[in-house]
């Protein structure tokens, strides 16, 4: 865990636009935590379907295949 | 009284063996009880035999006449019955076989008095019911329902009437709202008036790309469903094909895609334009019928032939969603026109091609916007404006002067980043793309984590970062619904942490706190602890309650 913070104005950015509020604070921190939740489910289905389509890695086309289903789990 | 239990004796069989009971086995009386099945009639005989002496007194004469044939076998059968119990075969003579039937008759036909005065006395309410059900029931039906016959016969009617001949069918009536194909070619109402809709065209320029460019508006603040851009799992489907990024070239009058036989092309205008236009004039018509919202300036002098002519092929989602935002698409049209994005940013076009509303109609389709706002405001102005210049050049032009004015409101958005590509929500802000090194960093740890291989190709790079911004989208739209059920004018922390309560990644044994130790980086999980305490006191509360929870584990 030796990396970088994410960036986090480019984060709070891109949900204020989207949410046309203003963030709080430590609002996108627990953003970005979930948004790493959520890649993490991403990169798990993916790298199921992909394993099932018998792909060596992981293809978009799995990650296209999984990533509706990984964002109704993730809809608030 | 000294005669009634000698007569009872004789009458029928049970009674005679009343008193031999004492001294017969059980065996016998069960073996009588299998000659005469009728179930009823040990109840029944019972009941007559505890009745009393008025019945008795009636019964006598009536079964005297039986008894002494039954009196006759009786005592044959008795001696016999007492050592072997199997007895079935006992009534050879006749006179026992007809003994043992009347006997068996008279236990089941209940048409002697006795019988009837014993059963007044005993039966249930029940009983006298079926009876009065038995005589009354003996004429009427079931009665089966009228409408049930009726209705059968028209159910299907080919099957009965197979010689009727009836011509063509006729159009079945849609029964849905026909927003997409309501004027269809083959449709039998009556194609909308297209000459109001274009004043100024003449009948013999080729209509089909002319009245293809027709796009209705409808106020942003209208449309319900756009508030908060909706949820975008829910449009998936349109997110699915990926579409590269597309370049036209001028081919006489005509603007089109590369790559696209003229056949091809006609098709497209013919169906996707057809079908979109008349789902825009239906839409104009709805909201008050004023074609001129539609009119679309950049046809205004149709009349010079070799003006270029823009042709579209519109994907069918804009049918669904015609949202319009005056101002919107000049970024996406300059993306287009001038300047090839860099590698990263190339990934984040064909991302936003797909994202919200397909940028590349939508540039178009939002010049013209542009230029029908004038005419809205006052014909007389567009007048002049089209006959000042080619509304066409204009809307190709990247630098007019219209356009200029109408992004002076916006800080500079291409002058401090050169290479991030910048997209707009369905709002019209503007947001920059999540740098896919992140999303890289990211995607690489959980695929090391799940024991992957950690290579991530380009293409699924690109992919992950789309979905990203997919993410991104979704989750701002319901952050900002959760903090507008609160009242509140910004998200909040409560507000990530509902979200996350409602999609389950925070369950009574999961906090954020735990959650973020397991996956953020430390000097974020040490932001996340040490920021609360200067916050607000709601907000604080909220924030020293989760770390309570999580010092408990």
């Amino acid at each position: 865990m030796a990396q970088t913070l994410y960036p986090r104005g480019t984060v709070k950015k891109i949900v204020k636009a989207h949410a046309r509020k203003p963030l709080s604070r430590n609002a996108d921190i627990l953003i970005f935590l979930n948004y790493a939740l959520f890649m993490q489910d991403l990169i798990k289905e993916a790298s199921i379907a992909s394993k099932q389509a018998g792909e060596r890695g992981i293809s978009a086309k799995s990650v296209k295949k999984v990533r509706e289903g990984c964002l109704r789990k993730f809809m608030g | 009284m000294s005669e009634s239990p000698r007569k009872r004796q004789r009458t029928t069989p049970r009674n005679s063996e009343g008193p031999e009971a004492q001294i017969t086995p059980y065996s016998d009386l069960r073996q009588l009880a299998g000659v005469i099945p009728k179930p009823i009639t040990p109840f029944r005989r019972a009941s007559s035999a505890g009745a009393g002496p008025t019945p008795g007194s009636r019964r006598t004469p009536n079964i005297a006449i039986r008894t002494p044939k039954t009196a006759t076998r009786t005592p044959h059968r008795r001696p016999g019955t007492r050592p072997n119990p199997t007895r079935r075969a006992a009534p050879t003579t006749p006179h026992a076989i007809r003994a043992l039937r009347e006997r068996a008759n008279a236990a089941r036909t209940p048409g002697h008095n006795r019988r009837r005065s014993g059963r007044i006395q005993r039966e249930t309410p029940r009983d006298t019911l079926r009876d009065l059900s038995r005589l009354l029931a003996r004429t009427t039906r079931p009665v089966d329902p009228s409408p049930q016959v009726q209705a059968r016969t028209p159910r299907n009617p080919a099957l009965e009437l197979p010689d009727i001949d009836d011509g063509p069918e006729p159009v079945r009536p849609r029964l849905s709202m026909p927003l997409e194909d309501m004027y269809d070619d083959d449709s039998i109402h009556e194609a909308p008036p297209r000459q109001s809709l274009l004043p100024q065209v003449p009948d013999d320029v080729d209509n089909g790309t002319i009245h293809s460019l027709e796009f209705g508006r409808r106020a942003l603040s209208e449309d319900p469903r756009q508030m908060y851009g909706g949820r975008l799992s829910e449009r998936f489907a349109e997110f699915g094909d990926m579409i590269p990024e597309e370049e036209y070239e001028v081919d006489g009058t005509f603007i089109r895609q590369n790559g696209l036989d003229d056949q091809f092309l006609q098709d497209a205008i013919d169906n996707d334009m057809d079908d979109t236009t008349t789902d825009l004039r239906a839409l104009a018509r709805r909201s008050g019928g004023r074609p001129s919202d539609v009119t679309l300036g950049v046809f205004g002098d149709q009349d010079e032939p070799d003006d270029p002519t823009f042709v579209f092929t519109l994907p069918q989602r804009i049918q669904a969603a015609p949202q319009e935002q005056p101002e919107e698409g000049y970024e996406d049209e300059e993306a287009q026109d001038e300047e090839q994005p860099s590698v990263g940013a190339g990934i984040d076009v064909i991302y936003d091609d797909d994202d919200d509303d397909d940028d590349e109609p939508m540039a178009a389709y939002d010049a013209q916007g542009w230029e029908s706002d004038e005419e809205i405001h006052n014909d007389q102005d567009l007048m002049t404006y089209r006959e000042e210049a080619s509304a066409m050049d204009r809307s190709l032009r990247t630098q007019s002067p219209e356009r200029a004015a109408s992004t002076k409101g916006r800080p500079g958005p291409r002058s401090g980043r050169q290479r991030k590509e910048m997209f707009r929500t369905d709002f019209g802000d503007e947001y920059p793309s999540f740098p896919a090194a992140t999303v890289k960093r990211l995607a690489t740890g959980f695929a090391k984590s799940q024991g992957d291989k950690a290579k991530i190709s380009k293409d699924t790079l690109q992919m992950l970062v789309s979905t990203t911004d997919l993410f991104f989208k979704q989750i701002g739209g319901d952050l900002a619904a959760y903090a507008d059920h609160a009242g509140r004018k910004t998200v909040e922390e409560k507000d990530v942490l509902a979200v996350m309560k409602r999609q389950r990644t925070l369950t009574s044994n999961t906090t954020a706190f735990s959650l973020a130790q397991k996956i953020l980086p430390r000097e974020l999980l040490q932001q996340l602890r040490m920021e609360p305490p200067p916050k607000l006191r709601g907000q604080k509360r909220k924030r020293m309650e989760t770390i309570e929870e999580e010092n408990d584990e």
